[in-house]
């Protein structure tokens, strides 16, 4: 038994990589020609699974809500975190679920993991939805401590305490770095620029030993994973999906493109003459700032 | 619906280290401008409602009356001095649910059980709390938004309204740019009138992008009133213990700089080669580097340093990140979508390199240098030590 429980929650994402991503001719995203992946803030929620094992050899749950392709998503979480157990929550009754009813199904689902959960995480937002809403729903849902935007973290297994460190950046105005300390269980939400950092030698070794466990473990990922549908999870139907989704989207539009702000001079690139006069305007824009 | 159960709007702010963070009072310009039109179409007297949770903060209340505030309530604490998801939700939820408070502001018993609208701001702390206090509440959210309208919605619907038509009245139409920049999404939060699934879904809520909306004219002579909540503090809900707490600058940090240049897609013919260039031609003007937020989705896979240094959500310019403005602001490669627009669109001076005329940022420059890159950086570089420049740092 390990005397720590960790689960993740994750994303089947459009991969936004040049070469799997396609844009239509009008720059929105061409979601059936774009190929999909595990989004990059859940690779991230991954890899901070990844330093409990490697730190506290916790033990590693993940689950995702998705269609059944999704269980490709679980597969490459578990290559980056050596998971012991899968799950797919997938039912036709879960599409279109906004944030709420999205939450209602994680909460169920990892409630369903073994053993007591004591951390949870998640990633930043989803690169395709990017509400960053979910994470925290969920959180509040299973009545664990949130936090979010976290950059470290280290466990007190004894006492049953993390202390973490949050980068709060408040856009325009200024950042906090903050320090805090909450009894377990947490939920996590973890920030785009968390690194996990291992610095002994007895570290390095956990975490080559568990990184070819992974690697083991996802080629025979089918053995650690479960799927559920509604019935199988015990949600109620009206909680989840559309029927369950607070929210609708009523439509969508291009945006129309404003007025033009300013008249642009058009400068033709190869020309020196046109490269001499913009510089000079470039020069110029930058002295008018010197005099004021 | 019973009229009266659910009224006004109710607008949460934040104050960060005594000081109110801007969105505070951009959010309560939108939504006095949203609550005037809605009293004078709906022949209403519904009020906008900042709630303020904190310590010490007396003369805020003042401050967000004058900017358009009917009614400010006030959460005063010491464990409220700074935020922690916990008991912030806690006590916000507590206030949008209490009828006390609701009697004041509509002086008049009511069937108030919560909030007709609330507002969060769009950033680290006020998505957070806004997706607890939802929960919290039992209702929708909509997050980033940047448009917001109140109609009548006439709507047929599988789930809402069990194929009907309704007609769905004082709707908050919540416009979400979606990451494209190119479109916008119009997200409803709606009660499901389907008899299976029967449910009320009030407050109609969302998260606004910072830096969208103008805060009105502060008004001196504007009359409001303060209401002070006793708070009920759970010992429970005090589980987190800030032991440190440094407010620091960002570690890019664009104020520092009189001229920005930025990157878009557009690198990617060669993303490595050209985000050297564009270095290059950033050093030579003193710029920080800035760039839209596809870019900040790591789409190319460069040199580890390269892409950590620069394909990051700090360096973002527009609705998803910092709005700037700078006296030289140069987009290389960027087509100029709107919610990179909004972000730099106060530069004093804007040029931009695109080898594509009918792409939307010619609309937001001065100047439009047609050309390739690779071509026009090495160019500009060379010509920019001809003129000699002296900046100043």
């Amino acid at each position: 038994m390990s005397e720590l429980n960790v689960a993740v929650i994750i994303k089947l994402e459009p991969d936004f990589s040049e070469g799997s991503v396609s844009y239509n001719p009008d720059g929105t995203l061409n979601r059936a020609e774009t190929k999909n992946t595990l989004g990059p803030h859940s690779t991230i929620a991954a890899h901070a699974a990844f330093y409990a094992k490697v730190m506290y050899n916790a033990r590693i749950s993940i689950g995702t809500m998705g269609p059944p392709i999704a269980e490709s998503a679980l597969q490459m979480a578990q290559r980056l975190s050596d998971a012991e157990e899968l799950h797919l929550y997938s039912d036709r009754i879960f599409a279109g679920a906004d944030t709420l009813a999205t939450a209602e199904v994680l909460k169920t689902g990892i409630e369903k993991m073994q053993g007591k959960m004591d951390i949870v995480f998640s990633g930043h937002r989803a690169s395709d939805g990017e509400t960053g809403q979910t994470g925290p729903q969920t959180a509040w849902k299973l009545g664990f401590t949130f936090l979010g935007n976290v950059i470290d973290y280290k466990i007190d297994i004894q006492n049953r305490t993390i202390t973490a460190k949050r980068l709060v950046r408040l856009q325009g105005f200024s950042d906090v770095v903050e320090e805090i300390e909450a009894p377990l269980p947490v939920f996590i939400s973890i920030d785009p620029s968390y690194k996990p950092l291992f610095n002994t030698i007895s570290q390095r070794l956990a975490f080559g030993k568990f990184q070819k466990e992974a690697k083991i473990r996802a080629e025979n990922y089918k053995q650690y994973l479960k799927v559920f549908n509604v019935q199988q999870l015990g949600v109620d139907p009206k909680y989840v999906g559309l029927p369950g989704s607070p929210t609708i989207v009523y439509k969508v539009e291009r945006i129309p493109r404003g007025k033009a702000t300013r008249q642009a001079e058009v400068l033709d690139g190869s020309n020196p003459e046109h490269i001499r006069k913009a510089v000079s305007k470039m020069k110029e824009a930058l002295a008018a700032m010197v005099i004021k | 619906m019973t009229e009266g159960n659910y009224q006004h709007l109710y607008v949460i702010m934040e104050v960060e280290d005594g000081k109110l963070v801007p969105v505070s009072l951009e959010m309560l310009g939108e939504a006095r401008r949203l609550v005037d039109s809605f009293n004078r179409k709906y022949n209403l007297d519904e009020k906008v409602v900042a709630v303020l949770l904190g310590y010490e903060l007396n003369d805020i209340s003042q401050t967000l009356i004058e900017h358009g505030a009917d009614f400010v309530v006030y959460a005063e604490h010491p464990e409220l001095m700074v935020y922690r998801n916990n008991i912030y939700t806690k006590v916000i939820g507590q206030i949008a649910q209490d009828k006390n408070i609701a009697k004041i502001i509509s002086s008049e018993d009511s069937n108030f059980k919560k909030p007709r609208y609330m507002f969060f701001g769009a950033d680290n702390i006020g998505r957070h709390l806004s997706s607890t206090v939802l929960v919290e509440l039992e209702s929708g959210l909509a997050s980033d938004i940047n448009k917001l309208e109140i109609n009548d919605i006439k709507l047929t619907h599988q789930h809402k309204t069990d194929g009907k038509e309704v007609t769905y009245e004082k709707t908050l139409e919540m416009y979400r740019p979606d990451f494209s920049g190119f479109l916008w999404t119009t997200i409803l939060c709606l009660d499901n009138k389907n008899h299976s699934i029967e449910r009320e879904y009030h407050p109609q809520s969302c998260s606004i992008i910072p830096g969208v909306f103008e805060p009105i004219e502060p008004d001196k002579k504007r009359k409001g009133q303060v209401i002070e909540y006793t708070t009920k503090i759970d010992q429970n809900d005090l589980k987190v213990k800030v032991l440190n707490r440094q407010v620091i600058k960002s570690e890019v940090d664009f104020d520092r700089y009189r001229a920005v240049v930025s990157f878009g897609r557009g690198i990617k013919d060669a993303p490595e080669e050209n985000i050297r260039l564009i270095e290059e031609l950033a050093k030579s003007l003193n710029a920080e580097i800035g760039v839209s937020l596809p870019i900040s989705k790591k789409p190319f896979s460069i040199n580890q340093n390269l892409s950590a240094k620069y394909m990051i959500l700090e360096r973002v310019i527009g609705t998803s990140g910092r709005k700037i403005s700078p006296m030289l602001y140069v987009a290389i490669g960027i087509s100029g979508a709107m919610q990179h627009v909004a972000g730099m669109k106060d530069s004093e001076f804007v040029v931009a390199v695109n080898p594509d005329e009918n792409s939307p940022i010619k609309d937001e420059c001065d100047i439009f240098i047609k050309g390739r890159m690779e071509d026009v950086i090495p160019k500009l570089v060379e010509e920019i030590k001809k003129q000699s420049f002296v900046i100043q740092a």
